[in-house]
């Protein structure tokens, strides 16, 4: 089963808008924040099926993970 | 069809307070809510919530006979049949049939309107059968 | 009535004396509520020059119009004061269930002047307003006289209460309610110690009237949806602020020994999961919040428990003093809030002193026979309790950084990290320039709630000097705190990014006037340009100096972690402000021109 992403926030800037991505096991949190192509030190939180884990985790099939930065709502130009 | 509450999961915010009042009374009034919220701080540290488990016992015991069903089996208090008796308020399980004379000139309780859960933002409520 | 309970309270401790009055209107339109309100009365009444710890200084505590009713955080509260600490204006928000209790029993703000001979508290049921005698609680920490009253009167009472550390002139005397929630910096309780004011009990069971119920609901409820569906819901709840501290870590913002870095690398057992897993026991919430921050915690070394820690204590406390178990920061962080004393002036106070010994500045004779090092958790909480108590050491420390190195000079001013007299919060500003600037330029000092520029830094580039830095600072300082001034969280649009737009249909349903966010964000710029104008006034001398950041940030680049070798130059410094006074349309001294005051409305109040 696929590994779910979710980029929340302001890391949507770096997704061009998109949101939900399914990628395939075996790349650790790093390795799928480099393959979408989102800043590194932006992605403040990294929380696996709702728990925080730290960038170098592996998630497992089925997973869900989700990408965050801090004070998302308040990057964004008004 | 009935209210359930997850105590574990409450966080004492109240917003389901609020919206209970607004419905049942259309006032922003969280003392005139009909759940019941426990805080037992500082020691051990946890909200204890309270809801309306449609049991009917409420009903059994109003002299008046005040407290109907709606066409969902729903228990409610009819506000201008209650004789502010107060006989309801000990019959209730959970402790949850109010009488508040300086707030209200009648008992009042769940009518099962389902705002709680919509404010609920932690998954303490829900409604089932 | 619309969303307000229209009385002002004045209570006048000299003479004993209650009085009511209608809330202006003109107050609600320009200066909305809450902090605004604060910024107002303060500025209007308390004389020019007035000394802090004196009967002429108020109190200003004020609800907002959101206070109490079903928006999401409807639970903040704001206190303003001039502060003890900085002599200059100071406004803490305490969260919990205050703000909204003081609505239903019909008070939009409570004024607090004079000073009273013998210790009281405030009674307030409704309309039955008493000041009471308190010789029973004067002396006694935070959480027994809360948890006394609330025997005594009732669960349904709201407590705010002030510690010993207030009573006795630590200068950052904090308000503590909610048994973890503080109105924590600024000295505000220790305003309230001098007056003598040990706590205030609130009972209100008044309904708060709206313009248009049916519309407030939907736009309530809208705003609840809008939470619920956040995906950041979910981290949010489980973490609260600890969120960031890995991640502050990571990038070289958390405060380490006493600001020399911006990594700890005892840092890993700080971090929000291994807290969440060794103290946490509930998600404590304010009113009206559907994403609860508050960690109630159980620390099992010390069999105590504590709402917290927060980040900026886990900085302050942990980090800041090199202090890596969190059981051991939980424990300081209850020391503070029961004692009465802020956690974030504390802890930096403490990691100045340590420093101070380690440069052999301050000798055995003057720490009391302590030796003062960095991961020392024993010491610290020794040392919290002499600064509530002002004892030893503890006096000098109770003074605050900026006083205290003024005394022991020897080159200590260059270490004691803080703007304005206010100790800086929780972030480490070596190499990130948008942040630097929040806290130059933050209105109560060093503090980083008005403007939180991080993670914008890094997006654009930590070193950038650019107008368009010193915009969003700008931009930053005039919106964040109008949620202050609604008596409402700013947590939900910062942390779940839900769409700011939402507030101004609830805004408009419940005053009954219609202002979309460039409206509310001059009132911001308002009130920023006023309490601008109160530092003006009350410091001889206040000129673009006062604006400038710890010499740490400017000089001395970490030597290791995520910012090693990175340093902001003077340089820039000077350019950042020079760039932030042409936008705000302030002189290049720092005062607002005649054009800005005229342009917001408030050319009455130019000196």
């Amino acid at each position: 089963m696929p590994i779910k992403v979710t980029v929340v926030g302001l890391l949507k800037n770096y997704t061009e808008g998109k949101s939900n991505f399914e990628l395939p096991t075996g790349l650790t949190v790093n390795q799928i924040i480099k393959d979408l192509k989102i800043p590194n030190e932006l992605v403040a939180g990294v929380f696996i099926n709702d728990r925080a884990e730290p960038k170098d985790y592996l998630p497992s099939d089925g997973d869900t993970v989700k990408l965050i930065a801090v004070i998302g709502g308040g990057c964004q130009e008004e | 069809m009935r209210l359930y509450a997850d105590s574990t999961k409450c966080s004492g915010c109240r917003a389901c307070l609020v919206a209970c009042s607004l419905n049942l009374f259309q006032e922003n009034n969280p003392k005139k809510a009909a759940l019941n919220l426990i805080p037992h701080f500082p020691d051990p540290g946890v909200f204890e919530m309270k809801v309306c488990t449609q049991c009917g016992e409420c009903a059994e015991a109003c002299p008046t006979g005040a407290i109907h069903q709606d066409e969902r089996g729903v228990y409610y208090v009819a506000f201008d049949e209650c004789t502010l008796c107060e006989t309801c308020v000990p019959a209730c399980p959970e402790g949850v049939m109010f009488v508040r004379t300086e707030l209200a000139n009648t008992a009042w309780k769940c009518n099962l309107c389902s705002d709680c859960v919509k404010v609920c933002g932690t998954d303490v409520l829900r409604i089932a059968e | 009535m619309n969303g307000y309970a229209d009385t002002i309270v004045r209570v006048d401790l000299t003479t004993g004396k209650v009085s009511k009055e209608p809330t202006p209107d003109k107050l609600k339109m320009d200066f909305i509520g809450g902090r605004g309100f604060g910024a107002y009365y303060l500025f209007s009444e308390v004389p020019a020059k007035t000394e802090p710890l004196s009967p002429a200084n108020k109190v200003i505590i004020s609800t907002g119009p959101l206070s109490g009713l079903m928006i999401p955080g409807a639970g903040k509260m704001d206190w303003t004061t001039k502060s003890p600490l900085t002599g200059g204006y100071a406004s803490s928000s305490l969260g919990g269930m205050m703000t909204a209790e003081l609505k239903y029993a019909g008070i939009d703000s409570l004024i607090i002047e004079g000073k009273s001979e013998k210790p009281v508290y405030l009674f307030i049921e409704n309309d039955k307003i008493e000041i009471r005698d308190a010789a029973q609680f004067w002396g006694k920490g935070c959480f027994e006289v809360e948890q006394e009253m609330k025997h005594l009167f009732g669960e349904e009472f709201q407590i705010a209460v002030i510690g010993p550390g207030g009573e006795n002139g630590v200068l950052f005397g904090s308000v503590n309610h909610d048994y973890g929630r503080q109105a924590g910096r600024g000295g505000i309780g220790t305003v309230l110690g001098y007056k003598k004011l040990k706590a205030i009990a609130v009972h209100g069971t008044n309904e708060i009237k709206v313009a248009d119920l049916e519309a407030y609901r939907k736009a309530g409820m809208d705003l609840f949806k809008a939470c619920k569906d956040a995906e950041g819901l979910k981290p949010w709840q489980s973490y609260g602020t600890t969120i960031v501290t890995s991640w502050c870590d990571e990038v070289g913002a958390l405060p380490t020994r006493n600001y020399t870095s911006g990594s700890f690398e005892g840092g890993k057992t700080l971090y929000g999961p291994v807290m969440r897993d060794q103290i946490v026991i509930t998600d404590k919430g304010c009113f009206g919040c559907p994403s609860p921050c508050g960690k109630y915690s159980h620390m099992k070394k010390y069999n105590t428990r504590v709402e917290g820690p927060e980040y900026e204590t886990i900085g302050m406390l942990g980090s800041n003093l090199g202090i890596s178990n969190i059981e051991d920061v939980a424990e300081a962080n209850r020391l503070c809030d029961d004692l009465g004393i802020d956690t974030i002036s504390t802890g930096s106070v403490i990691g100045w002193a340590i420093e101070c010994y380690e440069k052999g500045i301050l000798t055995k004779e003057q720490t009391d026979g302590m030796e003062l090092k960095f991961g020392d958790p024993e010491m610290v909480l020794t040392m919290i309790k002499k600064i509530a108590k002002r004892e030893g050491l503890g006096d000098l420390l109770s003074q605050g950084v900026k006083k205290a190195a003024k005394k022991i000079g020897k080159g200590s001013e260059k270490f004691a990290i803080h703007v304005k007299g206010m100790e800086q919060s929780a972030y480490a500003t070596h190499a990130a320039t948008a942040m630097l600037l929040a806290y130059m330029t933050c209105d109560v000092g060093a503090h980083h709630n008005r403007a939180w520029a991080i993670t914008y830094d890094l997006q654009v580039g930590r070193a950038k000097v650019t107008p368009e830095k010193v915009e969003k600072v700008i931009w930053f300082q005039n919106f964040r705190p109008m949620f202050d001034v609604f008596g409402s969280c700013r947590l939900q649009w910062v942390e779940l990014s839900i769409d700011r737009d939402l507030y101004c249909p609830a805004l408009e349903a419940i005053t009954g006037v219609h202002r979309d966010w460039k409206e509310l964000e001059k009132v911001g710029e308002r009130i920023w340009n006023l309490t601008r104008l109160y530092w003006l006034r009350e410091v001889e001398g206040f000129d673009r100096n006062w604006d400038m950041p710890p010499e740490r940030f400017y000089t001395e680049p970490p030597t290791s972690g995520a910012t090693k070798g990175q340093i902001t130059k003077l340089a820039d410094v000077n350019i950042l402000l020079d760039m932030y006074y042409d936008q705000r349309g302030w002189t290049h001294e720092g005062a607002p021109t005649p054009e800005t005051l005229s342009r917001l409305g408030i050319s009455e109040f130019a000196l």
